[in-house]
């Protein structure tokens, strides 16, 4: 940690990045809502806020990808917009965005080339610049070829010799390992302390804390406050992220359960998999039980999710309704992707998206559809999630975020698996369609069916689940029960805490009140 | 326009309505082609002196566009499942020298030599979705491959010979009722002199539109074109579906080979080979996108009669071979053209 960074920026001072009063909609939703935000040269400024807060629309719009409605950026105390100084802005994202087929090199020369026609060899600015960051032993080979912290370093070169200003890190470091983002968080510094403006956009708290002057907490498209100084410690962080967030909904007051009903629904047994991702697994999920799994990208929680539906592959014992086996879980489970473009089909109807995944049901003799059926259950569903729509037959992509949603969660429960797998239930849902969600998951559930969800948002957790297990590192940690939990904050700060310490707290803690 | 007159029928209690708004988009495809058509032949009756709109030469144009039209047929399923087929055109001459060879060089009677060149093709279909969807590559580069590889084939087992069970290889005889039975597949006297080919291309386009439009197995094509990952999650049998629709395209390039090869009375080695572009033009002319999920097959018989009228047309104002390829390449971009700007309108 280091407070020391504002070289010769005192506050007030109009150098760096500021932006004001950033506005954007889309359709319904007000992705940005009045943003404004101020990082200086010579600070790291972290950003943290929930999924949907506006966090990756603010990032689009600094990279030219999203134009705002309203509002200014300006660098250095000039105007700024993407179409003249795209290059003094640079994103270094979990994937880099370089030419994996041209060596390490070339990509730094790609677009700037002096000459045309002509290949040229490097200038002794970019030769210096490529030991700086240690990529230059590696000049001639093939991007693809070496691995991701290279290429992010490539990136970040390729930045510097355009001389860029502005470096946003978009949860650079998701997909590397300790050592490596280590070693991209002292990168990172460097930049900072050369005097650039640097950004870290992350979900890990502990990063945040470690590597960041201060922090802006982004909540509904605004800047809902700043931490800094002896202010910014995890729990601060975790605490604000959900603060204000936390009407339970009529509904999950709904008796919370401890032990659910007695017949097991799923159960797991040294599932471990097959790439890693995590191992050992021991969970038992019963009939009536909506178990919420807590992880950061990277944590395992979510291919751990997947491999619950079986869509990724697992080693180990898994039992769904008291069969065994991949024929078991395709039968007795049902999933729904976290991204709708992942649990929709586009180029149906809102009624045809319902049914999408019925056969026999709506079928007769020789496979032939039958019309009324089809009609007749859409209507029923759709009345029964209460999705909004004018007439079945509209195309999905004119409903709101927060009805598509409801779509996609009726086409998979109109089977009635034994166990619902869902990612995200509620990301990118409006607050009223989220407690409509969690009713009827709430309902479905209480019919003698399990749920397993996959979170990153404690209040999603505290609203929706009976029994949570945080991911990290690929481990389970022991359930929390959060019928427990009097505030979502606290919640937030054991799940925080279990995140940051792994298992052998975990031990500890839980030994206590359970 | 859909979602408008869609939401006037809101309340209507049976209105499921998919239907309504697919009829939509379809009426607008089918009127748009029927428009095209209409403008077109009239032009041709003006500019040919009536001789286009004379009774015999639109049964032709009929007879003319069947081939294309039922390769099409099979082709839309493929193009509606977001793959691709490019070895259909090879499909058709291989299945027809099956049948050839296999009944006239090596002396299996005919009702055993066209199950041969349909189950030919079957097993090209059957290698075209195992490489891509279990093997996984590309159908683009799968279709290309196998095409070439059956058009060696072809070559291999004809000799490069052309075959015309009339005129057998010295050596060889026909049976007279066999030739009679093949010949009448595509040549039976119809009242009014209506021919045999489009009969059966009005039976496949049956067939396929309750295929399409009205079961289980047209909707989770449509489904599964439209997009394969929610698919996959929501476990609809993509592979098997996707393999199916292969089958299907290579085998309605063997039947409408099969019927060439009886109405024209032989076959040789590159028979069908300038089929590919007409077919592709058809389907895509059709209303069908190559992005997948969408395309319907009166809007194949659409696209098929209106290549029809084209090259029947020109033929009859003798405007010269170089038009006719200009007008089809005119055409399919201007179709697609327009499919896009109604899109985004709507």
């Amino acid at each position: 940690m280091s407070g020391n960074g504002a070289a010769g920026a005192a506050d007030g001072s109009v150098s760096g990045v500021r932006i004001t009063d950033l506005h954007k909609r889309y359709g319904d939703t007000l992705a940005l809502d009045g943003l404004t935000l101020s990082a200086r040269p010579g600070e790291v400024l972290g950003i943290a806020g929930p999924n949907g807060a506006g966090k990756s629309t603010m990032i689009k719009v600094l990279a030219g990808e999203v134009t705002a409605d309203s509002g200014a950026i300006l660098i250095d105390d000039v105007d700024w917009s993407p179409a003249i100084g795209a290059s003094r802005v640079a994103i270094v994202h979990q994937e880099p965005q370089v030419f994996p087929n041209l060596t390490v090199a070339d990509n730094l020369l790609v677009g700037r080339e002096r000459r045309r026609f002509m290949r040229h060899g490097l200038n002794d600015d970019e030769r210096r610049l490529m030991e700086d960051l240690a990529i230059a032993d590696v000049a001639d080979q093939r991007l693809e070829s070496l691995p991701l912290a290279v290429q992010q370093r490539t990136e970040i070169a390729r930045a510097l010799a355009q001389d860029a200003r502005v470096f946003l890190f978009d949860e650079p470091n998701s997909a590397l390992t300790e050592d490596e983002s280590d070693d991209l968080f002292r990168r990172m510094r460097r930049l900072a302390d050369a005097g650039r403006v640097v950004i870290l956009v992350s979900h890990r708290l502990a990063e945040l804390v470690a590597q960041c002057d201060r922090v802006a907490i982004i909540l509904d498209g605004r800047c809902r406050t700043e931490l800094r100084g002896d202010g910014l410690t995890q729990d601060a962080i975790a605490r604000e992220l959900v603060v204000g967030r936390t009407q339970r909904a009529a509904a999950s007051a709904v008796a919370r359960r401890e032990g659910g009903s007695a017949g097991a629904s799923l159960v797991l047994s040294g599932w471990t998999h097959q790439q890693g991702e995590f191992r050992d697994i021991e969970l038992d999920i019963r009939t009536g039980e909506i178990v919420a799994l807590v992880g950061v990208e990277g944590s395992g929680a979510r291919e751990l999710v997947r491999s619950i539906a079986g869509f990724e592959k697992g080693s180990g014992r898994i039992e769904v309704a008291g069969r065994q086996g991949s024929r078991a879980v395709a039968a007795g489970t049902g999933f729904v992707a976290a991204d709708r473009q992942e649990s929709l089909f586009s180029n149906l109807s809102v009624g045809e998206n319902i049914v999408s995944r019925l056969s026999g049901e709506i079928t007769s003799f020789l496979g032939a559809l039958r019309r009324a059926r089809m009609a007749q259950l859409a209507a029923k569903f759709r009345d029964s999630f209460s999705v909004r729509v004018h007439n079945l037959a509209q195309p999905i992509r004119s409903l709101s975020g927060g009805n598509q949603q409801k779509v996609a969660l009726a086409a998979a429960i109109i089977k009635r698996p034994e166990v619902l797998v869902l990612e995200e239930p509620t990301r990118g849902v409006d607050v009223a369609s989220k407690a409509e969600i969690y009713t009827l998951m709430r309902e479905y559930a209480s019919d003698h069916h399990a749920i397993v969800m996959f979170c990153t948002e404690v209040p999603e957790v505290y609203e929706a689940a009976d029994r949570a297990h945080v991911v990290s590192d690929g481990r389970l940690s022991p359930p929390l029960f959060v019928a427990q939990y009097g505030d979502v904050e606290s919640l937030a700060s054991d799940i925080t805490r279990l995140e940051r310490h792994g298992m052998v707290e975990a031990l500890a803690m839980t030994a206590a009140p359970d | 326009m859909s979602s408008e007159a869609d939401a006037s029928k809101a309340d209507r209690p049976r209105a499921f309505s998919a239907r309504v708004r697919l009829a939509g988009s379809t009426i607008a495809r089918v009127g748009g082609l029927l428009i095209a058509v209409i403008i077109i032949m009239t032009l041709f009756a003006a500019a040919s002196d009536g001789r286009f709109l004379s009774f015999n030469n639109l049964l032709g144009l009929l007879r003319y566009m069947s081939t294309v039209a039922i390769v099409g047929l099979g082709l839309t399923l493929v193009i509606v499942v977001g793959e691709i087929d490019l070895s259909f055109a090879s499909v058709y001459g291989f299945s027809a020298m099956v049948v050839a060879v296999s009944w006239i060089l090596w002396g299996v009677p005919i009702y055993v030599a066209i199950p041969l060149g349909l189950l030919a093709a079957v097993l090209v279909g059957a290698f075209n979705g195992f490489f891509t969807t279990i093997v996984g590559i590309p159908s683009f580069i799968a279709t290309l491959g196998s095409s070439t590889l059956v058009f060696g084939f072809t070559i291999l087992i004809s000799n490069t010979a052309s075959f015309n069970p009339t005129y057998p290889p010295t050596g060889r005889e026909i049976d007279p009722s066999q030739l009679d039975f093949f010949t009448g597949l595509s040549n039976q006297s119809l009242p009014l002199g209506f021919p045999m080919q489009a009969l059966w291309m009005l039976g496949a386009a049956m067939i396929f539109a309750f295929l399409l439009g009205r079961s289980v197995f047209g909707f989770r094509l449509k489904a599964i074109g439209g997009n394969p990952q929610a698919a996959r999650l929501a476990r609809l049998p993509v592979r098997r579906y996707k393999i199916v629709a292969f089958v299907l395209c290579s085998t309605m390039a063997a039947l409408a080979a099969i019927l060439d090869f009886a109405f024209i009375g032989s076959t040789q080695v590159n028979a069908g080979q300038s089929l590919l572009f007409p077919v592709f033009a058809a389907v895509i002319i059709g209303g069908a996108s190559l992005a997948g999920g969408r395309g319907t097959v009166v809007g194949t018989l659409g696209g098929a009669l209106l290549l029809a009228v084209l090259a029947n047309g020109l033929a009859l104002i003798s405007a010269g071979a170089f038009a006719q390829q200009m007008l089809l390449g005119t055409v399919t971009i201007a179709a697609v053209v327009l499919d896009r700007f109604t899109q985004k309108l709507r």
